[in-house]
């Protein structure tokens, strides 16, 4: 179990593996310590409602969910928290007033992290403390999550009984970083949290400020049989090789990895990503063409099933996969499927169709794309397709050489709070594919050129040139 | 070239000038005045050593991440806890 050579750490003895027994902080009767018969006659500390109103809609509310710990907290005693017990209380109180005023009340920067580090905590204070002291200190801690975010349950347990007990209790599985979010801690709670989480748990803290992210991933491998590479190994080894730029910032600003196993893009690392990893391969789609044609039968369920429970009506291959392909790159002849696999562009439907009659190549690697983001001011810009295909396996020696060189020359040229992104955007994809090495391809012409002041490099042009100042002068004297 | 002319050179910089908080790319073209051979690295790890020295502290805006001498200007406890 574990990576090679490095099983002793999963040694119970010298890793010290615990279970939730080990390391519980509360009782069962503590936390479950209200009915639901309470929890209909329990009155908040504040008045709020607007947020009650959230509560009347067919989905899950947050609201409901502050509530229920609102009256939880209430029913344990003080040494059983290490912060404010009325921290949920004014949490709603605080929220149902920026309802109201609509504007905000908290104020958000400061510190960073525990010592040493330079991010995984973003520091939040209310502007309301007179009136919402629970919340005068509310800084998310965050937490880098496990690949493909796998937990055992006994992990999850110690986790809610440290955010319970250090924190507000309230989590978020996960932030749009992907990290696993405590919501709600004081400054003076900050260390001890990160001395449980190292110690009882395992686990580091995320990324956060001017630097890497925590890098999140798709379960890849460990479940899904269109993952072209293995990402949550890919994932770990990323996150281990760069860990001083996760936690000691001196980027310009911040920086993410995300690694998709396929096209699909289940982390949508695309648009989501400085630096996206996507699944592909590069020879042709396996076809099993007896499947196909009991998928025409209606012997296997298309789609995997998902369209099931409702009548759509029997399965038209023409219609509903050779038509929509982009591309038009797919044939239906009656008795036979064929593709021309250089045209195919991995939009992933006919596989996502037919699951069992196609299958994403065998020669499988990844592409590596550049700068996403989804910004405020200027709207979403998806990533750039930098590199089509590598193969990805560990060491990942060929991409981390690249990526280095990225990273290398966006700290170098970036602008302060300027994302990779937009440096590439500023300075054009041609030097950027200078920095690499790699020589551009027509997929990568937006459109011909409309500035004529176009400088050649000698090497770029058939022959070179020589020239001859001197000679110059002679024949232009003045 | 050694950490510690790169550690003085941070100091120096980090000392003068009317922000007493910087980005890292500020304070590295600051040091590169002094020391123009200074590499990210060179300064990024020397800064580290700093703050876990206590020399040196991390401030956050909260998206990007600022440097400062410690006791200079406000502390990164004060920027976010203070209430005007």
């Amino acid at each position: 179990m574990g990576i090679p050579g490095q099983e002793h750490l999963w040694d119970k003895e010298v890793k010290g593996h615990r279970t939730y027994n080990d390391i519980r902080i509360f009782t069962d009767e503590q936390l479950k310590n209200y009915t639901e018969e309470e929890l209909k006659n329990f009155k908040p500390k504040h008045d709020t409602p607007m947020l009650d109103e959230l509560e009347k809609g067919p989905w899950p509310s947050f609201v409901s969910d502050i509530k229920r710990e609102a009256l939880h907290r209430k029913k344990l005693a003080q040494d059983d928290m290490m912060i404010p017990r009325d921290v949920a209380d004014d949490l709603l109180g605080q929220v149902e007033l920026s309802y109201v005023e609509k504007e905000t009340h908290w104020k958000h920067g400061g510190i960073v992290g525990v010592l040493g580090y330079g991010g995984g905590v973003v520091g939040r204070y209310s502007d309301q403390q007179a009136k919402f002291p629970g919340v005068a200190h509310f800084h998310t801690y965050r937490i880098n999550q496990p690949g493909g975010k796998f937990y055992t349950t006994d992990w999850l347990r110690g986790f809610c009984d440290i955010c319970e007990y250090r924190g507000s209790g309230i989590t978020n599985m996960h932030g749009s970083t992907g990290d696993m979010v405590i919501l709600g801690t004081t400054s003076d709670q900050l260390e001890p949290i990160f001395f449980d989480l190292t110690h009882d748990l395992g686990v580091d803290i995320g990324g956060s400020g001017g630097n890497l992210r925590t890098p999140s991933d798709c379960l890849g491998k460990a479940r899904c049989e269109f993952a072209c590479f293995d990402t949550m190994d890919m994932c770990y080894d990323m996150t281990m090789t760069y860990q001083d730029e996760l936690h000691r910032p001196a980027f310009p600003y911040k920086f993410k990895f995300k690694f998709d196993g396929c096209p699909n893009g289940c982390v949508a690392s695309i648009a989501r990503s400085d630096c996206a990893f996507i699944g592909t391969w590069k020879d042709d789609i396996r076809i099993n063409q007896e499947a196909v044609k009991e998928y025409i039968a209606g012997k296997i369920p298309r789609n995997g099933g998902e369209m099931t429970g409702r009548d759509w009506g029997a399965f038209n291959i023409q219609e509903e996969v050779i038509e929509r392909c982009p591309t038009q790159c797919m044939n239906w002849d009656g008795n036979k499927i064929s593709i021309n696999n250089g045209e195919c562009t991995r939009c992933m439907h006919c596989i996502d169709v037919m699951p069992e009659a196609l299958r994403v190549g065998a020669d499988q690697g990844l592409s590596l794309l550049f700068g996403a983001k989804a910004p405020i001011l200027e709207g979403a810009r998806l990533a750039t397709l930098v590199i089509p295909f590598m193969y990805a396996k560990s060491p990942y020696d060929n991409i981390k050489a690249v990526v280095r060189k990225a990273i290398d020359w966006w700290t170098e040229e970036g602008k302060n709070r300027e994302r990779i992104g937009e440096l590439i955007n500023r300075v054009g994809l041609g030097t950027f594919l200078d920095v690499l090495g790699i020589p551009a391809m027509p997929q990568m012409v937006k459109e011909p050129r409309s500035n004529a002041y176009m400088f050649f490099k000698e090497s770029e042009v058939p022959g070179g040139w020589k020239r001859d100042i001197k000679d110059y002068r002679k024949r232009h004297p003045a | 070239m050694g950490k510690e002319e790169i550690k003085k050179a941070i100091i120096e910089y980090l000392s003068k000038g009317a922000k007493s908080k910087v980005y890292f790319k500020d304070m590295l073209t600051g040091v590169k005045k002094t020391i123009p051979d200074a590499t990210v690295s060179e300064v990024k790890n020397a800064a580290s050593e700093m703050v876990r020295e206590g020399v040196v502290e991390y401030l956050s805006t909260g998206s990007t991440t600022m440097y400062g001498l410690k006791g200079r200007g406000i502390s990164a406890e004060e920027a976010g806890g203070k209430t005007e």
